[in-house]
């Protein structure tokens, strides 16, 4: 019997990690630009190749990823200036710019800086101080030690219409709302599920923080940037763990025959809109213990949405088809980087509600997986990336053991 | 009892707080404009302004005494701008200082400055605009013609005088003829000095956005719970919900400046109002004991404050400087926050969370997102933090014992209280600070039937 488990689980696992490869071998292009090396490394490279400044730079407290490169921030810990360097993934120049307090008059500029910003004019002459700031001399034209100094950097794209993330909040609501008229069982394994990853990720935070530079401000304190990203953290994760408890998941039979399909269409999802953001959470020292939280808490919250969804299509069989459809594709159409999230909501609400939760998830687990793995190119990412697939695919074996335990129980009791 | 106790207290509390000066402001004007050779006519149009940073920093250079009246004088950081209504306009401090002042062009400015003259004629009238001539320095001088005149200006560097050391004073004179008819002051502080201070500032700012978030995460929950009171048809106060959203709206929009935020809050809490009698899990009210329980807080923050103080750490003994001055932006001002957020934090979030964190479990977790609302900047910073946690557990255990409705009536108190010492020495202040006290003592006094 024993045997018989151990081949039945080894033969889920199998099935899993052959159609997650099917789902990369399927040939895609994403637009979005490859990750040659991680944060940490492109801030080493920054450290090496910006000259010095002429005044400390600080921990490096964030990171983020914008166009082919990645934007990386250090800031002394009185926090009075906040020095960002944009770092190109091939051998283009690194762009930086120093921003301070608002307070402070100026700056004094390095010479080699100086240098550097007049466009390698050897013939600096020299500096002239004054309150709070230093001048350079080269020729006829004068650098002033104004704020902010540098150059331009590259920004995010432009912001579009937030018309997806919308109508995900309206599911939402909708779900909860569901949740609690139309009750269930409450599935105690995914209210525990939330929990744990909850607490896990409340025990991270402080590696987590460098996942928002946009909390630091020059003229704020690092560790005040620190908590109240922490305080809103908190405040984000309590609601969900509140929100597991009151809206549970509604226990069911697992799908086991289709969640390795989710999770390989999750994994194309992810090559086809790969969410860059992702790329940043992969670039932590805690990377795979995020990615496997955020894919646990989007699952979860791509279910409740898709509860929602399924009782507002409940009114009739045939047009619930189309109308599933017509989301999904609408979802990889528009969906961006909620590509996945859109996929995983239609996934959740094509199925009965207790299984819509593990085909939601497992969509979501996919996308991640396949977003990662489509443009991380440095070895800890890929590696932490197969080791989250792996994990996603011993999570489906160990289900499908469980179903042919019970089924095998059922057939010994009749 | 304790309506009297409250009352007295609340009176004491009042009593000479608030900003001191106006007739003086008036009078040191006109003197300055009798130096000048002018009779400004009318009485002046009175409004208090101020830069809140460099009061505070003058406050934190020079600790105690010493700055509030740095901040009240040489420093310039709180003042009185008159506006004659015959012409003229000036800016007093609330110290006498004339910090700003502009006549009219005289009709016979007298006799034009001959150019090799006019530099020691423009350094020596400095003495007009300034008790202390010999400290400052004429820098740079130029002169134009304008309206058949010729026009002359002065820059003078005023050292830092009685100001903290790196700070900097500056004085511009123009004059017409040979007649003054304008100067004006700056300070530039010492960039340290305004630089904890402005940085406290930004550092609250930025932590008030958790909060924000928190309050947010909130309405979307009450939202969900009306959304299922309307399925489940069960009861609700619409009658009461609108009533409160309608004075929630109006307090809203007589505090803001804008008129962005006043209609959502109306509408949440239009909404949380409507629900309370649904949500069994909230302690009973007993409204009245609220203002006293105000009256009490407002002496716990100011004894707060002077404790952070005592002990060796920073906190602004001048009070905001306030955007506006009119009754009732005092009257709304104190208000609006009570009205939003005591049912919110003390109503919706227990009632929501006390399924499964219990009630006290509930009222804990509202105290830190209340806290991060509205503290002051102190150093170090958490003192600030720490005296606000205080103040809202306080006011959960009002909510304990009073109910929501108690908590909304103290936390206006204290807040009107509190806001006071922003707004001019006066009954009329006196008379709006104390409503909530008046209210509370009307209420305890109130005859009740035998429970």
């Amino acid at each position: 019997m024993a045997a018989q488990a151990r081949v039945r689980l080894l033969a889920g696992g199998i099935g899993c990690v052959l159609l997650a490869a099917a789902g990369l071998l399927v040939p895609v292009t994403s637009s979005s630009p490859h990750a040659w090396e991680s944060p940490e490394q492109a801030a080493q490279r920054a450290e090496r190749e910006v000259p010095s400044l002429g005044l400390l730079w600080g921990t490096m407290r964030g990171w983020g990823r914008v166009g082919p490169g990645w934007t990386v921030i250090w800031q002394p810990s009185h926090g009075a200036w906040l020095l960002t360097a944009w770092v190109p993934d091939g051998p283009q120049a690194i762009r930086w710019r120093l921003d301070a307090a608002p307070w402070l008059p100026g700056v004094r500029l390095s010479h080699e800086a100086a240098e550097m910003l007049m466009g390698g004019n050897r013939e600096l002459a020299r500096a002239r101080d004054r309150v709070g700031r230093r001048d350079w001399l080269a020729g006829g034209s004068r650098l002033l030690g104004a704020l902010p100094a540098g150059g331009e950097l590259p920004s995010a794209r432009e912001p579009r219409p937030p018309v997806i993330e919308a109508v995900l909040a309206g599911l939402l609501l909708a779900g909860a709302v569901a949740r609690h008229l139309v009750p269930g069982v409450p599935s105690r394994g995914w209210r525990r599920a939330v929990g744990w990853v909850t607490a896990t990720l409340v025990v991270s935070l402080p590696q987590i923080s460098p996942l928002a530079p946009a909390t630091f401000d020059p003229g704020v304190r690092p560790w005040v940037a620190e908590l109240a990203f922490g305080t809103a953290a908190v405040l984000l994760l309590g609601a969900l763990v509140f929100a597991a408890r009151r809206f549970a998941a509604i226990a069911g039979p697992v799908p086991v025959a289709w969640l390795p399909v989710a999770l390989a269409a999750g994994a194309l999802a992810g090559r086809i809109a790969p969410a860059t953001w992702l790329l940043a959470v992969a670039g932590l020292p805690v990377g795979l213990v995020v990615l496997a939280a955020v894919a646990v808490l989007a699952g979860w919250l791509a279910a409740l949405a898709a509860d929602g969804l399924r009782e507002l299509l409940r009114f009739s069989a045939a047009l619930r088809f189309a109308a599933l459809v017509l989301l999904a594709l609408g979802g990889v159409a528009v969906g961006g980087p909620f590509v996945g999230v859109a996929l995983a909501v239609v996934a959740g609400a094509a199925g009965e509600r207790g299984g819509g939760i593990w085909m939601a998830a497992a969509v979501v687990w996919g996308w991640v997986f396949g977003s990662v793995w489509a443009l991380a190119m440095w070895a800890s990412a890929l590696q932490d990336a197969l080791a989250f697939l792996l994990l996603g695919c011993g999570v489906i074996a160990v289900a499908y053991l469980r179903r042919g335990g019970e089924a095998a129980g059922s057939r010994v009791t009749g | 009892m304790l309506a009297a106790l409250a009352l007295v207290a609340g009176l004491a509390l009042v009593r000479g707080r608030g900003i001191p000066g106006e007739m003086e402001a008036v009078a040191a004007a006109r003197e300055a404009y009798a130096r000048l050779g002018y009779q400004p006519l009318g009485d002046p149009k009175a409004k208090l302004e101020g830069d809140q940073q460099v009061a505070w920093a003058l406050e934190r250079a020079r600790p105690g005494p010493t700055g509030v009246g740095l901040a009240w004088g040489e420093g310039g950081a709180v003042r009185w701008r008159l506006v004659f209504p015959g012409g003229g306009e000036a800016q007093v401090t609330v110290d006498r200082v004339v910090w700003a002042l502009r006549r009219p062009v005289p009709t016979d400015p007298g006799p034009e400055l001959f150019p090799s003259l006019a530099r020691p004629r423009i350094a020596a009238a400095v003495a007009a605009a300034v008790t202390d001539p010999s400290a400052w320095r004429l820098v740079r001088a130029e002169s134009w013609r304008e309206g058949g005149h010729t026009w002359e200006r002065g820059w003078f560097l005023g050292g830092n005088g009685p100001l903290p050391s790196g700070w900097r004073r500056e004085l511009e004179l123009e004059m017409v003829g040979s007649s003054v008819v304008s100067w004006r002051r700056t300070v530039h502080p010492l960039g340290t000095d305004l630089g904890v201070v402005a940085g406290r500032m930004s550092e609250l700012r930025l932590l008030r956005r958790p909060a924000l978030l928190g309050l947010a995460i909130l309405v979307v929950g009450v939202f969900v719970a009306a959304a299922e009171a309307v399925a489940y048809r069960e009861s609700v106060a619409l009658l009461r919900g609108a009533g409160y959203g309608a004075l929630t709206f109006a307090a809203g929009s007589l505090a803001a400046d804008s008129l962005v935020a006043a209609p959502i809050q109306g509408v949440v809490l239009g909404v949380v109002v409507a629900l309370l009698p649904g949500w069994t899990d909230l302690p009973r009210g007993r409204a009245r004991f609220g203002p006293a329980a105000g009256v009490a807080l407002a002496a716990v923050t100011l004894g707060g404050r002077a404790l952070i103080l005592g002990a060796g750490g920073w906190m602004p003994v001048t009070p905001p400087v306030a955007a506006d001055i009119d009754p009732t932006k005092l009257l709304a001002g104190s208000w609006a926050p009570a009205l939003v957020e005591e049912p919110l934090l003390r109503g919706a979030l227990p009632a929501l969370a006390t399924p499964v964190v219990g009630w006290w479990g509930a009222a804990l977790l509202a105290a830190p997102v209340g806290a991060l609302l509205h503290p002051m900047p102190s150093v170090p910073l958490l003192a600030s933090l720490g005296l606000e946690l205080v103040i809202q557990a306080s006011l959960a255990v009002v909510a304990r014992f009073a109910g929501v409705g108690g908590a909304v009536l103290a936390r206006g108190t204290c807040e009107a209280l509190l806001r006071r010492g922003s707004f001019p020495l006066g009954a009329e202040w006196d008379r709006v600070a104390l409503l909530g006290v008046v209210v509370g003592t009307v209420l305890l006094l109130w005859p009740r039937r035998r429970e």
